[in-house]
């Protein structure tokens, strides 16, 4: 089977161009979770709010750091990997979440996993409102930083799509996959500096910062939310990361689109 | 002028994790796609749905296609509709394509009947004026009245297939692919869908309609397939292929003393068809 290039970038382009539909799915999730409830998708800020901050007051303690640098550090840098990780997760279950739309009409399967990423930067915004609080609590200065959430974000977004589709193309043809995915996440989320800060690794170890992307994915949101400036090797490093991962998706997705169907 | 034209056209579904009841399926050859394993020694199993079919279809053509259950029917259209892609030949088609197999795609059961138009239109290919311009029309054929703007989630199963069936039917098709579980719910209404059915089939150039009741082949082709193991044993006007069709449906029943008909041939006689649970995203 050889690639075909045409189809798989009219399925990318006709996806990104059709925001009206994305933006529609994406933020139809949302709404259903403001229906009937009070708070509405603020239960899941809420439940992340007190999860960061119980963590946040014990283990600033355990580990003898100043909470007031500490929290703020593990609140932006939860935030930052509950939007990546559910990119991973939902990614792998998107394509038969929608099994019986893929069956009735020829969809763009980029706009379902636009759809997907859109709706987790909502749930992203909504979080942020922790994180807000979080710094009237510990004081932290506006910087100018600050503004570089935005390609930070952008860059994410763009990451999160292909994620998105190269597991959902993936976990269509080996139903494993998605079980494989959740426990490297949750292995993941301790070996990467989210809960402690890359200064406490020395010696060899070191590798699990430097040559991490998800440090890097994750951080090039953090170091803006915190009014640092993320480091050149971070920004080289998602961009390898964007390149490689768009590179690797088009080339199976040219492949492997016309057997999605078939497989689902 | 639209067109289809397929040329040699296989389909293979593969089947993953059932090499244990292969051999069980392979003598119960009755259930349709030819079964087959590779040749080039790999393990791998599929269900071949659609065998070498070569078709063309012009401008004009209300095309029934008539078969078993498992004959490639609804194969055929999803290959038409672009959903699958042959394994094997090519489709060439020139026009674009409205696939209604289900009474709308995409309809949400937390969203209001108005928010569900909009959703259901955009994926059916509608623009928002071209939804805009249809409001009115979709609301009037359902009958929903109030109910329009409160969530699908309180209509009733009727209520529900009436507001699918009517998004379905707004479209100006060029290219309109039907399956015949397409329907509306209550008997009072049948009337009513039948002649929106007619006035959808008008607006269209082809029409493709996959079904098993003859009746509604003749009533709305002018043109027939019959499908048999995923290939054409026949091609013409749909009086003649339904006597092939009865013809061998006779010749199957003395080859096989047990006949096991398929389980929905029952429902074949009613062309007013039966209500389909909407779609969920």
């Amino acid at each position: 089977m050889t690639p075909e290039y045409g189809v798989a970038i009219t399925d990318i382009t006709s996806g990104l161009m059709n925001w009206d539909m994305w933006g529609r799915l994406g933020w139809r999730e949302v709404k259903r979770r403001y229906r009937r409830t009070v708070v509405g998708p603020f239960w899941t800020t809420l439940s992340l709010g007190i999860f960061v901050v119980a963590l946040g007051v014990v283990w600033s303690r355990l580990w003898g750091q100043d909470p007031k640098t500490y929290l703020p550090y593990l609140t932006s840098g939860m935030l930052t990997w509950v939007m990546f990780s559910t990119f991973c997760t939902e990614g792998s279950s998107s394509f038969f979440a929608s099994e019986a739309l893929i069956k009735q009409l020829r969809v763009s399967y980029t706009l379902l996993s636009i759809a997907v990423v859109w709706r987790n930067l909502i749930v992203f915004f909504h979080n942020l409102a922790i994180y807000f609080f979080i710094c009237i609590y510990a004081g932290v200065p506006i910087a100018w930083p600050m503004l570089l959430i935005v390609p930070g974000l952008l860059v994410l977004s763009i990451n999160g799509v292909w994620i998105v589709l190269l597991l959902g193309m993936i976990c269509s043809r080996f139903r494993d996959i998605q079980q494989l995915v959740t426990s490297i996440l949750q292995v993941s989320m301790f070996i990467t500096p989210i809960f402690w800060s890359p200064d406490q690794l020395t010696g060899r170890a070191k590798i699990l910062v430097d040559y991490n992307p998800l440090y890097h994915y994750v951080d090039i949101v953090r170091s803006p939310l915190l009014g640092k400036v993320p480091s050149a090797w971070t920004w080289f490093l998602v961009a390898l990361m964007t390149a490689a991962g768009w590179s690797v998706t088009i080339y199976l997705f040219s492949r492997f689109r016309r057997r999605i169907p078939y497989w689902l | 002028m639209a067109s289809i034209k397929l040329d040699k056209v296989c389909a293979d579904f593969p089947v993953y994790g059932s090499q244990i009841s292969f051999r069980k399926v392979l003598f119960n050859r009755t259930i349709g796609g030819l079964l087959s394993r590779p040749n080039d020694g790999s393990k791998r199993i599929s269900v071949r749905a659609l065998d070498h079919v070569s078709l063309d279809v012009r401008h004009g053509d209300q095309l029934g296609i008539i078969g078993h259950n498992g004959a490639g029917k609804s194969t055929m259209l999803r290959l038409l509709a672009g959903i699958y892609e042959p394994s094997h030949g090519t489709i060439k088609i020139d026009g674009g394509v409205s696939p209604l197999f289900d009474t709308s795609p995409g309809i949400d059961q937390e969203d209001t009947g108005y928010e569900n138009i909009v959703t259901c239109g955009l994926f059916l290919g509608m623009t928002r004026q071209e939804i805009a311009a249809k409001t009115e029309d979709i609301e009037n054929f359902a009958e929903l009245g109030e109910y329009m703007a409160l969530p699908v989630r309180t209509y009733s199963t009727g209520m529900m297939v009436r507001l699918g069936f009517a998004i379905a039917t707004a479209i100006d098709p060029e290219i309109l692919l039907l399956d015949e579980g397409l329907g509306a719910g209550d008997a009072r209404f049948a009337n009513r869908v039948r002649k929106r059915m007619h006035a959808l089939i008008g607006r269209s150039s082809i029409m493709v309609l996959a079904s098993h009741s003859d009746a509604l082949v003749q009533q709305l082709c002018n043109r027939a397939i019959l499908l048999d193991h995923g290939r054409i044993v026949a091609d013409g006007t749909p009086d003649e292929v339904i006597e092939r069709y009865k013809e061998m449906n006779a010749e199957t029943d003395k080859a096989l003393p047990p006949p096991t008909p398929p389980e929905d041939d029952a429902s074949a006689e009613d062309i007013d068809l039966m209500p389909v649970a909407p779609a969920k995203v």
